[in-house]
């Protein structure tokens, strides 16, 4: 084999290589709809049908009308609209204000903030529940919400920082010249510059409201209020009922399908997201 | 509606709150003579630090406080000493095998994670023809919620009629294993957590390793190869070090975020005799058997061991991460 020859040969090994771990990766997902599409009694044959036959899509209706699921959707999108876009704005000003200017301790408080990264959701939870107890708003949507307000994912502020940071002086300079105070600046010349961050940010807080689990799980307590992944736990069962898979696996795909769809849409942002925050250090 | 719209009013009402705490800094700031565009500055990352000094800060040492008491909720703490932390030392059936298992876990996802998605990820810097429907494709469970991928592995893992224990039946009934129940039975459980977590992980790893990969300046592989360096020698000495503050960033976050497992564990639901993670063992404590003190001093144990290891590996980071910004200098 000559050199050509092996390096065609390499090259349909990494091709059979790539291609074998996106089957490995793409098979759970056809898993899971093959299951949601099954009849009740071919979920547990032996050897496993990988074609439901004929494809139940009535599985889908009737998961979903099993439990109160189109409150629940209601409840996660508040949730979701009040959370995200008090994130983005808050965590915009403050990453504005730690990239722009100049005061004492900025420094400090910026490696205190990247420090709060390791910190384990678990050691503040219990103090943050009694703090919210003592507000008397447990059970209600607050202490899902409320907070964002305060800029609290140093992720986001972080990203948002650098984008601001790769932002020539000279444009701050020049408006500052034409009179422009802060605000101005910030809303006509900053704004326009950070938009591929804003939409990498809104992105990944959409995705963490949606996906929450732990803080609905604590704070709400009347079924009228559960969002989707609470409402989900109690969807699956009791500790010791054998949960009906078909509708877990449809129900699944519901949940997954608005971040699914928001992926395909927004790939560039999500991956360009992604990179952008495991990059820089 | 009513509950939508009260917390509405309080969502509107917040940051109007915030906005006069920031306006106050600002004055404030000014009087004692600061120059007006540090008081802006100041003033504009106001409400992070509102937020760090109510949610995070005084969390934190309540919560250390609270491991020292015995507290229900109701009522007041009791001051009990180190009683919480010398009952789960001693006495405490469930946390020894939660540390165990949740060390293990993380020990066993964190160098598969790493090494794999690197290896993946340099199998796509080939320059391969559609590079950029594998990327999506292996992406892909990392943006599937957390809910959704555990349910649907606990299917998988299924011990009468999942795929996995189909597809694995040659070997297994090689061995004349049966069909194991994946996350019931102890041998097993961390084996399946595993798997499970790789497919999740692999592809945000993946992602971020590519684009590093594609930052290495072809000019250092070129000049290697002038050297007469092999494909291994180019991969030890040029990839490893240009990308090492990735790795570093990689290793640190996985290694945090694995060891804070929570929502999978919930919705896998693996038999108690399988075991559970400490922070499950700080959410059932706290919130269903209202040891409100017992939790924190769990949650507490887990923290320190997150900063002892985070700590280890940053200490050991100048030997093999390399910042070309240093040598420029």
């Amino acid at each position: 084999m000559g050199v050509a020859g092996r390096k065609r040969f390499n090259r349909v090994l990494i091709y059979i290589t790539v291609i074998s771990i996106a089957i490995v990766i793409l098979l759970p997902f056809f898993w899971m709809l093959s299951t949601a599409l099954k009849p009740e009694g071919d979920i547990f044959t032996w050897p496993p049908d990988w074609i439901p036959d004929p494809p139940q899509w009535h599985n889908f209706a009737d998961a979903w009308n099993a439990m109160p699921f189109s409150r629940f959707l209601l409840n996660t999108i508040f949730v979701v609209a009040l959370g995200m876009s008090a994130e983005l704005i808050s965590e915009t000003l403050v990453a504005y204000g730690f990239a722009r200017f100049r005061f004492p301790g900025r420094d400090l408080i910026f490696f205190i903030l990247l420090a709060t990264m390791m910190l384990p959701f678990h050691v503040t939870l219990i103090p943050t529940y009694l703090i919210w107890q003592k507000f008397g708003l447990v059970g209600e949507f607050d202490p899902l919400v409320l907070r964002a307000w305060t800029a609290w994912g140093p992720f986001y502020i972080f990203l948002l920082r650098q984008f601001f940071l790769g932002i020539p002086r000279e444009l701050d300079d020049a408006a500052e010249i034409d009179g422009a105070g802060p605000i101005q600046t910030f809303f006509y010349v900053m704004l326009p510059q950070i938009k591929p961050a804003l939409l990498a940010v809104g992105i990944f807080t959409f995705r963490g409201y949606w996906n929450d689990f732990l803080g609905p799980l604590i704070y709400l307590t009347d079924m009228n209020k559960y969002t989707l992944n609470l409402g989900m736990y109690f969807f699956m069962g009791g500790v010791n009922e054998q949960p009906q898979w078909n509708y877990l696996m449809a129900m699944s795909i519901l949940v997954a399908l608005p971040i699914l769809v928001l992926f395909f849409l927004a790939q560039r942002y999500f991956i360009e997201g992604v990179t952008f925050t495991g990059l820089k250090d | 509606m009513s509950a939508y719209m009260a917390t509405f009013l309080r969502w509107l009402a917040t940051p109007v709150v915030l906005l006069a705490i920031s306006l106050f800094l600002y004055w404030l700031l000014r009087k004692i003579g600061w120059q007006k565009k540090a008081a802006v500055g100041f003033a504009l990352i106001s409400p992070w630090l509102v937020g760090f000094l109510i949610f995070t800060a005084f969390p934190l040492f309540y919560s250390l406080y609270l491991s020292f008491t015995e507290y229900s909720i109701f009522g007041t703490p009791r001051f009990v000493g180190l009683q919480n932390y010398i009952f789960l030392f001693t006495e405490d059936l469930e946390f020894w095998p939660s540390v165990r298992i949740t060390l293990l876990y993380a020990a066993l996802t964190l160098p598969i994670g790493v090494v794999g998605a690197l290896l993946v990820a340099m199998l796509l810097n080939n320059r391969i023809k559609g590079i950029g429907i594998f990327r999506t494709i292996y992406y892909l469970p990392a943006i599937l919620p957390e809910v959704a991928v555990a349910l649907l592995w606990r299917w998988i893992f299924n011990s009468e009629s999942g795929i996995m224990n189909y597809l694995l039946s040659p070997i297994l009934n090689f061995f004349g294993l049966g069909k194991p129940d994946w996350f019931g039975d102890p041998h097993y459980v961390i084996f399946a957590f595993v798997i499970m977590s790789v497919w999740g992980i692999f592809g945000t790893n993946t992602v971020i390793f590519l684009a590093a990969l594609q930052g290495v300046s072809r000019s250092l592989y070129e000049a290697a190869e002038i050297d007469g360096a092999s494909g291994f020698a180019k991969f030890i000495h040029v990839t490893i070090p240009q990308i090492s503050p990735v790795i570093l960033l990689q290793v640190v976050m996985g290694m945090i975020g694995a060891l804070q497992i929570f929502t999978v564990a919930m919705f896998v639901r693996p038999t108690s005799a399988a075991g559970k993670f400490m922070n499950q063992l700080v959410y059932e404590r706290g919130f269903t058997q209202l040891h409100m003190g017992e939790a924190s001093a769990i949650a507490w144990v887990l923290f320190i061991i997150i900063l002892i290891l985070t700590l280890l590996v940053f200490r050991s980071s100048p030997a093999w991460v390399y910042y070309e910004a240093e040598v420029k200098r």
